[in-house]
C-alpha cells in the first residue's frame, strides 16, 4: 500500500517534469530509427541487399534456423534479433538519471526527513524508487516494442516477421529487458543512497552499459549466440542478482548518515 | 506519553546531546529552547526515530524506541521538520494525499479537505507548493504533520519566518492539540514563543541546564525588589516605608511608585503595606519584580557555557 502510494508520487514528479523522460524517448527513438536504417533502408538505398555479404551471411546463420528464409531475410532477421536486445535495454540507462536521483535528489530538496518520518520502512522506500523509475522506461520501451514490431511486419522481407516471434524474443522481452532494468536501476538506487552527488550516482549506474555492449559485440561478431534457454538462465541469473542488490540496498541505506552527513 | 531518558548522541568526537532527560505528558506542551547548535534538532530526530541516540532511551506510551518498533510508533507521531520539506511539483492536495495513504488514511479526501479548511488552504489545494508563500509552505507542512491526528506531535521551529497573523493561528491549533490530549514539543529559539505557548520550557545546550514552567524559571532570578504604586507623589511615603522597615536602605522613588529590594519579601511585604496605608498612602498596586524569560535564558547561557559567547549573544532572535 505505501510502495504504491510512493510510486504514484514518483509519476505524478515525472509527468510534471516530462523532460526528465526525453533521454529515455530519444534513446529509444534512436535505436528505432538504427536497426530500420541499417537492415532496410540503406541497402534499399545502395541497391545490395545484406544477403550479398558473406560475412553477414555466416554470423547470421544461427538466427531464423528453423525457417527458410532468403540470405536476405535471415541477415535482416539477425540484425533486428540483435538491435531488439539492444532497444530494450539502452532506455534504461536513460532511466539511469531518474534513478540515480532518487534518495540524494529528495535529500537535496529536503523531502526526505518528513518522508522518514511517516511509518514507511527503508524496503518500502527503495521498492517505490525502483518501480517508480521502471516503470515509465518500461512503458516507453513497450510503446517502443509495437512499433518495432509494426515496421518489421511493414517493412522487413517476407518471414522475417514470423521468424521474430520465436521463444527467444519473447524472453527478450517478458524477462531479460525487465530483469536487467530492475538489477541496473537497484544499482543506481544503492549508489543514490550512498552518495551526496546525483551525478556520482548517475555515472556509476551507467556502467551497466558495459557487459551489454560486451554481449552485443560478440553476438555481432558471431562469437556468442544466446538462445532462447541461455536467455531464460540469463534472466534468472539477473533475478537473484536484483534480490542481492534489494536486500543489500536495504542493509546499506542509512538514515542517520543521510540526515545528519549529508550537505 | 513522551519519555527522554539519559538521551547522549556524539557525532564521531562531538558530543551533540549530552545525558537528556525530560518527559512530556497528554496535554501538555513543552518547548525545547535552545540557541542554534544547541542540539534541538538532533533531540527531536531521536524522538521521532530518525537517529539513534549513542546512549539514553525514548519511549512512547511505555514502549521503547528501537528499530523494531520504530515503524508502528512513527505512526503515532506528527513531525514537523526544519524546513517544509514539500514536493515542489505536486499540489498541496496530492502533497497531502501521498502523506495520507503513507498513513494508510481511511477516507483520505475528507481528512484532506478538513485540513485545508483548518489552515484557511481550502482555495489552494490545486497550487502547486513551488508557488506558495514562506508562510503558506509551512502551513501545508504543518498540515501534513497533523494529518492523521497524532497524539504526539514533534515541531522544529514550527513558527519561524512567519508573519504574525500566521504565527498566532499557529499557536491557535497547537493550543488545540492541547485541549485535545496531544502531547506536544516545540522546539524553538523564540523566548515569546515558548513563553506564550509552553507549559513548561526545557533550555538546552548540548545538556539540559532547566526544565520548568516559565514562571518557576523566572522566579529562579527573581531580583527581590518590590513596587509599590501608590496615588499621588511616592516620595512622600519614603520616610513612612523606611520607619517600617530600617534594615532596608535601597529604597527608591520612581514616578508613581516606590521600589524597594528585600531581603525577605513573605516577611517584609504585609509590614509595609500596612505602614505604608497607616500614613495615608493609598495603594494602587504591589508586585515583585520579575526578569523576562529571556533574562532567564540568557543568565542561564552565560553561566554554563561562557563559550559561545557574552550573554546577551547567546542566542538569535
Amino acid at each position: 500500500m505505501r510502495i504504491r502510494t510512493l510510486i504514484t508520487k514518483e509519476f505524478l514528479d515525472i509527468a510534471r517534469n516530462r523532460a526528465a523522460l526525453v533521454p529515455v524517448v530519444l534513446v529509444t527513438v534512436m535505436s528505432l530509427v538504427l536497426p530500420f536504417g541499417i537492415a532496410i533502408v540503406v541497402p534499399a538505398l545502395t541497391g545490395r541487399g545484406l544477403g550479398h555479404d558473406a560475412d553477414l551471411v555466416n554470423v547470421s546463420a544461427a538466427a531464423g534456423a528453423d525457417y527458410d528464409l532468403s540470405n536476405d531475410a535471415r541477415v535482416q532477421l539477425f540484425l533486428f534479433q540483435q538491435f531488439l536486445m539492444l532497444f530494450l535495454l539502452t532506455p534504461i540507462t536513460g532511466a539511469m538519471a531518474l534513478a540515480a536521483h532518487a534518495i540524494v535528489g529528495e535529500k537535496q530538496a529536503r523531502t526526505l526527513e518528513p518522508l522518514l518520518a511517516t511509518p514507511i520502512t527503508t524496503f518500502e522506500l527503495l521498492a517505490a524508487k525502483v518501480f517508480g523509475a521502471l516503470a515509465p522506461t518500461f512503458a516507453i520501451s513497450l510503446i517502443g516494442l509495437a512499433l518495432y514490431a509494426g515496421g518489421i511486419l511493414l517493412f522487413a522481407a517476407p518471414g522475417v516477421a514470423m521468424a521474430m516471434a520465436s521463444a527467444r524474443t519473447l524472453m527478450l522481452i517478458l524477462v531479460v529487458a525487465p530483469t536487467a532494468a530492475l538489477v541496473s536501476l537497484q544499482s543506481a538506487i544503492l549508489i543514490s543512497s550512498r552518495v551526496n552527488d546525483a551525478r556520482t550516482a548517475q555515472q556509476f549506474g551507467v556502467l551497466i552499459i558495459i557487459p551489454l555492449t560486451g554481449v552485443l559485440v560478440a553476438q555481432f561478431t558471431g562469437s556468442l549466440w544466446l538462445s532462447a534457454s541461455a536467455l531464460g538462465l540469463a534472466g534468472l541469473g539477473l533475478l537473484v542478482l536484483w534480490i542481492l542488490l534489494a536486500l543489500l540496498s536495504v542493509v546499506v541505506f542509512e538514515r542517520e548518515s543521510i540526515l545528519t552527513r549529508w550537505r | 506519553m513522551i519519555a527522554a531518558t539519559g538521551l547522549t548522541r556524539r557525532f564521531g568526537s562531538r558530543t551533540v546531546v549530552n545525558d537528556v532527560t525530560f518527559d512530556v505528558g497528554r496535554g501538555e506542551i513543552l518547548a525545547l529552547l535552545g540557541p542554534n547548535g544547541a542540539g534541538k534538532t538532533t533531540t527531536l530526530r531521536m524522538l521521532a526515530g530518525l537517529i539513534a541516540p549513542t546512549s539514553g532511551t525514548v519511549a512512547i506510551d511505555g514502549v521503547q524506541l528501537t528499530r523494531a518498533t520504530g515503524s508502528a510508533l512513527r505512526s503515532r507521531i506528527g513531525f514537523l521538520t526544519e524546513a517544509p520539506g514539500l514536493w515542489d511539483r505536486l499540489t498541496v492536495r496530492e502533497n497531502l494525499r501521498i502523506y495520507a495513504g503513507l498513513y494508510a488514511l481511511a477516507n483520505a479526501d475528507a481528512t484532506i479537505d478538513r485540513a485545508l479548511e483548518t489552515f484557511e488552504l481550502t482555495g489552494r489545494g490545486s497550487v502547486r507548493t513551488a508557488e506558495l508563500s514562506k508562510g503558506t509552505r509551512q502551513k501545508v507542512a504543518l498540515a501534513r504533520a497533523l494529518l492523521h491526528e497524532p497524539p504526539i506531535l514533534l515541531l522544529d521551529e514550527p513558527t519561524s519566518g512567519l508573519d504574525p497573523e500566521v504565527t498566532r493561528s499557529v499557536r491557535k491549533l497547537l493550543e488545540e492539540r492541547r485541549q485535545a490530549g496531544c502531547a506536544i514539543l516545540v522546539s524553538t529559539h523564540n523566548l515569546d514563543e515558548a513563553e506564550r505557548l509552553a507549559d513548561r520550557v526545557a533550555v538546552l545546550h548540548e545538556r539540559l541546564l532547566a526544565l520548568d514552567r516559565p514562571a518557576t524559571l523566572r522566579q529562579r532570578l527573581t531580583t527581590g525588589r518590590l513596587i509599590v504604586r501608590l496615588a499621588g507623589d511616592p516620595s512622600a511615603y519614603i520616610d513612612a516605608a523606611r520607619t517600617a522597615l530600617p534594615d532596608v536602605v535601597d529604597i527608591a522613588a520612581d514616578g508613581t511608585a516606590l521600589t524597594l529590594r528585600l531581603s525577605d519579601p513573605e516577611r517584609q511585604t504585609p509590614a509595609l503595606v500596612a505602614a505604608l496605608v497607616a500614613a495615608g498612602a493609598r495603594v494602587l498596586e504591589v508586585r515583585a519584580e520579575m526578569p523576562a524569560l529571556e533574562e532567564v535564558y540568557l543568565h542561564l547561557m552565560g553561566d554554563t557555557d561562557r563559550g559561545i559567547g557574552e550573554p546577551g549573544c547567546a542566542y538569535e532572535r
